[in-house]
């Protein structure tokens, strides 16, 4: 529900990260995103059909502040000359990385 | 007592509004916004006195870049009403012993200075805080006492004195006069011994790096010099002078500064950071000398701008740029030398690095025609310096201008740094440049990296990353291990169970070397261990989840610190050309507990690393094994406080004879909080036993070096030795409130007489850190 959604986003440890290269590697985005914090995982976003990178991924930290200071200062920076957009995850959930780029 | 209805609380968050933003940007003058407002809370006064007054002590200490607008605002309501400014009095002094009583040492000054300022709103009477002055000095005469204590207490007047100090100075000279002669004695007799850990250049070649208790005498000597007039501080108060003087003023109560106990913890020293003089800037404007108390008033002001806009970044550099007496200063370059001043403190960065990178940028964009200009004329200026920079801020700088080439396309003017190609590669210079492109890559990828230089820096450029696997190399033939690696792989590609893979290992051969004595078999760890990181070779995840999918074969095959320092060879075997990818995977095999962290200090220390040790991606290993063993420790000890506290309650219920139905946490028992207890007593011993493993083979190491100079006649002082005396420090440095807890068994087990005075020193700053 609505609710239950929110609840996630507030607790939540794990960022949705937009306008990505189809080139930016999964190293990459690491590097960035560990530069506020102690990175747990990426979970690159990949094409539903080729199986290849498509633009967005999700980065998931260990802590919630790590991750809030994502937000604060890596959001709308650039990475391999785009500029990135990050937003609250409720989690990941396996299948979830399948996008259509 | 009234019940608050909902009226209240709008009208209590009206006034809330109304006092927190005034002296903001507004079409009136900030003298008829001050009138107002004094003339609004005075209508409020009746029914919400104590909301006012606890919302403008609250300004205080959120708002301390607004002091005398505030301080103004104080004066026209004492103005007004008498009982008010008393009840403010009160209620200001009773926070600022609070503050002093929690350590809370910034808030105190703070409100040290906001009593101070109240002289000049006719509020407190001039001798009132000379009295209060006297009193917080009176800790210099203390015995037994660390400095950091007297430091402090002689800061706290130091810093007031810029805003009070022509009204003393006029109404109360000899008092006064008697008050800096105690301060002056204080200040000759000071120890020094941390100043050389703290300085971010070891020269005082262009500027002099001056202890900021130091400094700051000497700018209050000159303002005193000048008769006590500054050009920095607004003070909106002169224009009310006429309602002011008529205006009743209050005394204080006497302020006992709490006596020491070895539980305060002091703020620590500082070192003050210059880069630039007046030469540097460009004509029309003028930077004020640094033993001018304006340069100070400046950069406190903007580093009280920095701390309460630190969340959001646009509002910051919006802030910074919009600085009260922007017209009459140098501001761009004020800007900068704060900011790189707070990157660079020590022992730590005043906030997270990446804040100040995104601050940097953000003031570039909000200025372009200006402000990079002077970022690049600093960074010149950094790069200048650096052989004499810490190797602490040298990684910073690193850090912060890969980042920032980043955001820029990674252009910059390369050539102008030639003159690194031609020095000793192990000299700060052409080490910071390889160091920066190690980042850079990171950032992107190798052929960026190699296009973004001139090619007369290829030299310089970190090898293309990728991952050697020896099993399938030219020459694998006649390795022990390669048939087994093979089969193997296929089994593994396959999707073989881990019992299988095992399975497949048994028929190793168990010693390939004359060592015997060995406690595990190698060709083991090496035949399984690099087959596994080659096939996971493609990303993190993919290495992750080679990890994650044979963790207990992993887990068996390294079950002592021996074998683990020998899983950790092999890693380095496979992927010596991808420092990122040791950094992350080290990472994983510490947190999934296949090594532990002594053996990973070990290993770094090890001459498998030798060729490395003065490599940054190593220290980030050493000091994210560090911190991730204080992490461990931290939680344990919280489980056994909160295992404590349950168990506690839950018998003090018991005790009055409570219902225990209903209560549906955990409780507990004591056997439980034993075992807890028992986990944190093995990992605080774990943790001290890593400082001893990193303290001791620093010393072993820095001692042969030393002995070695000696005994060949040629000077201890090379590039190999900065980086690594100073990565002593940093060890140090950047843990220290956790070393700290280890200083006596350190002090009577390493650190002891016998060692040499280079390295001892590097601990003696240490401990008079808080001495």
């Amino acid at each position: 529900s609505r609710n239950d959604q929110d609840h996630l986003l507030i607790q939540s440890t794990t960022l949705y990260v937009g306008n990505l290269s189809f080139y930016t590697t999964e190293e990459q985005i690491f590097e960035l995103f560990s530069r506020s914090g102690d990175v747990k995982r990426v979970i690159m976003g990949l094409d539903k059909v080729r199986k290849t990178p498509c633009g967005f991924c999700f980065v998931e930290y260990y802590v919630r502040e790590d991750a809030e200071n994502a937000v604060r200062y890596v959001n709308s920076t650039r990475l391999d000359d785009r500029i990135i957009r990050t937003d609250w995850d409720a989690g990941f959930r396996e299948g979830r990385q399948y996008g259509r780029g | 007592k009234r019940r608050r209805t909902s009226d209240d609380v709008n009208i209590e968050d009206r006034l809330d509004s109304l006092i927190t933003r005034v002296g903001e940007k507004s079409t009136s003058s900030l003298e008829s916004n001050l009138e107002g407002l004094a003339s609004v809370l005075e209508a409020d006064l009746p029914n919400y006195k104590d909301k006012i007054i606890k919302i403008l002590c609250d300004c205080v200490i959120y708002l301390p870049e607004k002091i005398t607008v505030y301080t103004t605002l104080v004066g026209l309501l004492n103005a007004k009403n008498y009982n008010c400014g008393g009840e403010f009095t009160e209620l200001i002094v009773r926070n600022l012993k609070d503050y002093l009583k929690t350590g809370k040492f910034e808030d105190a000054r703070m409100t040290v200075r906001f009593i101070a300022d109240l002289v000049n709103c006719h509020v407190l009477v001039a001798g009132s805080v000379l009295q209060m002055f006297d009193n917080l000095i009176e800790v210099t005469l203390e015995d037994n006492i660390p400095q950091v204590r007297s430091d402090f207490y002689v800061y706290a007047v130091l810093s007031a004195l810029p805003y009070v100090g022509r009204e003393l100075f006029e109404k109360k000279e000899q008092e006064l006069n008697k008050l800096l002669q105690t301060i002056e004695n204080y200040i000759s007799k000071r120890h020094h011994i941390h100043v050389p850990s703290l300085r971010v250049w070891s020269s005082d070649d262009p500027h002099p790096q001056e202890e900021y208790l130091d400094c700051l005498w000497a700018q209050i000597k000159n303002l005193r010099n000048n008769k006590w007039m500054e050009k920095q501080i607004s003070r909106p108060y002169n224009a009310f002078d006429s309602v002011l003087c008529d205006a009743l003023q209050h005394t204080l109560p006497q302020i006992i500064p709490p006596s020491h106990n070895d539980e305060i913890k002091y703020p620590l020293p500082m070192v003050v950071f210059r880069i630039f003089d007046y030469t540097d800037v460009p004509e029309g404007t003028v930077l004020p000398g640094s033993h001018a108390i304006e340069r100070y008033l400046i950069e406190e002001h903007l580093q009280k701008i920095i701390d309460s806009n630190f969340l959001e970044r646009k509002e910051c550099a919006a802030a910074l740029l919009s600085f009260p007496t922007k017209n009459k200063l140098p501001l761009n370059y004020i800007i900068i030398e704060t900011l790189f001043a707070e990157l660079f403190n020590l022992p730590k960065e005043r906030h997270l690095e990446l804040f100040y990178g995104v601050l940097l940028i953000e003031l570039c964009k909000l200025q372009p025609s200006t402000m990079p200009q002077v970022l690049a004329q600093a960074t010149e200026m950094l790069f200048e310096r650096i052989d004499t920079m810490h190797t602490i801020c040298i990684e910073r700088f690193v850090n912060w201008f890969s980042y920032h080439l980043s955001m820029f396309q990674f252009r910059w003017s390369w050539d102008d740094w030639s003159v690194c190609l031609e020095q000793d590669p192990n000299n700060p210079k052409p080490r910071f440049v390889h160091e920066v492109l190690h980042k850079i890559l990171r950032l992107s990828y190798h052929q960026r990296v190699m296009e973004s230089v001139p090619e007369s820096f290829h030299c310089l450029l970190p090898l293309k990353p990728q991952p050697c696997y020896k099993y399938e190399q030219e020459g694998a033939g006649s390795l022990p291990g390669t048939m087994k690696a093979h089969a193997l792989m296929s089994a593994i590609k396959s999707k073989c169970t881990p019992e299988e893979a095992a399975q497949i290992l048994k028929e190793l051969p168990s010693d390939m070397s004359d060592d015997n004595d060995l406690s595990f078999n190698p060709l083991k760890i090496d035949v399984f261990v690099s087959t596994l990181l080659y096939l996971g070779s493609k990303s993190f995840s993919h290495s992750f989840a080679a990890l994650a999918k044979f963790h207990p074969l992993l887990k068996s095959l390294a079950e002592t610190e021996e074998s683990q320092i020998y899983l950790l060879k092999t890693l380095y075997s496979v992927w010596k050309s991808h420092q990122q990818m040791l950094v992350v995977l080290v990472d994983k095999l510490l947190r999934t507990q296949i090594v532990e962290c002594s053996a990973v200090a070990n290993w770094l220390f090890s001459d498998s690393m030798k060729q490395d040790f003065i490599s940054g991606y190593l220290w980030e290993i050493m000091h994210s094994t560090i911190k991730k063993m204080s992490k461990q420790v931290d939680k344990l000890q919280k489980e056994v406080d909160e295992g404590r506290d349950r168990l506690d309650a839950q018998r003090r219920r018991a005790a009055d004879g409570l219902d225990m139905d209903g209560y549906d946490e955990d409780i507990p028992t004591t056997e439980m909080i034993d075992r807890m207890e028992e986990k944190l007593e093995s990992a605080i011993s774990q943790q001290k036993s890593l400082f001893l493993i990193i303290f001791q083979r620093f010393i072993i190491l820095l001692t042969e070096h030393l002995a070695r100079c000696e005994s060949e006649g040629i000077d201890y002082n090379t590039a190999w030795y900065k980086w690594v005396i100073e990565r002593l420090q940093q060890v140090f440095l950047q843990h220290h409130t956790l070393v700290y807890k280890y200083v006596m068994t350190l002090e009577e087990l390493l650190f002891t007489s016998n060692i040499d005075i280079h390295i001892l020193e590097v601990f003696q700053q240490f401990c008079s850190l808080r001495s």
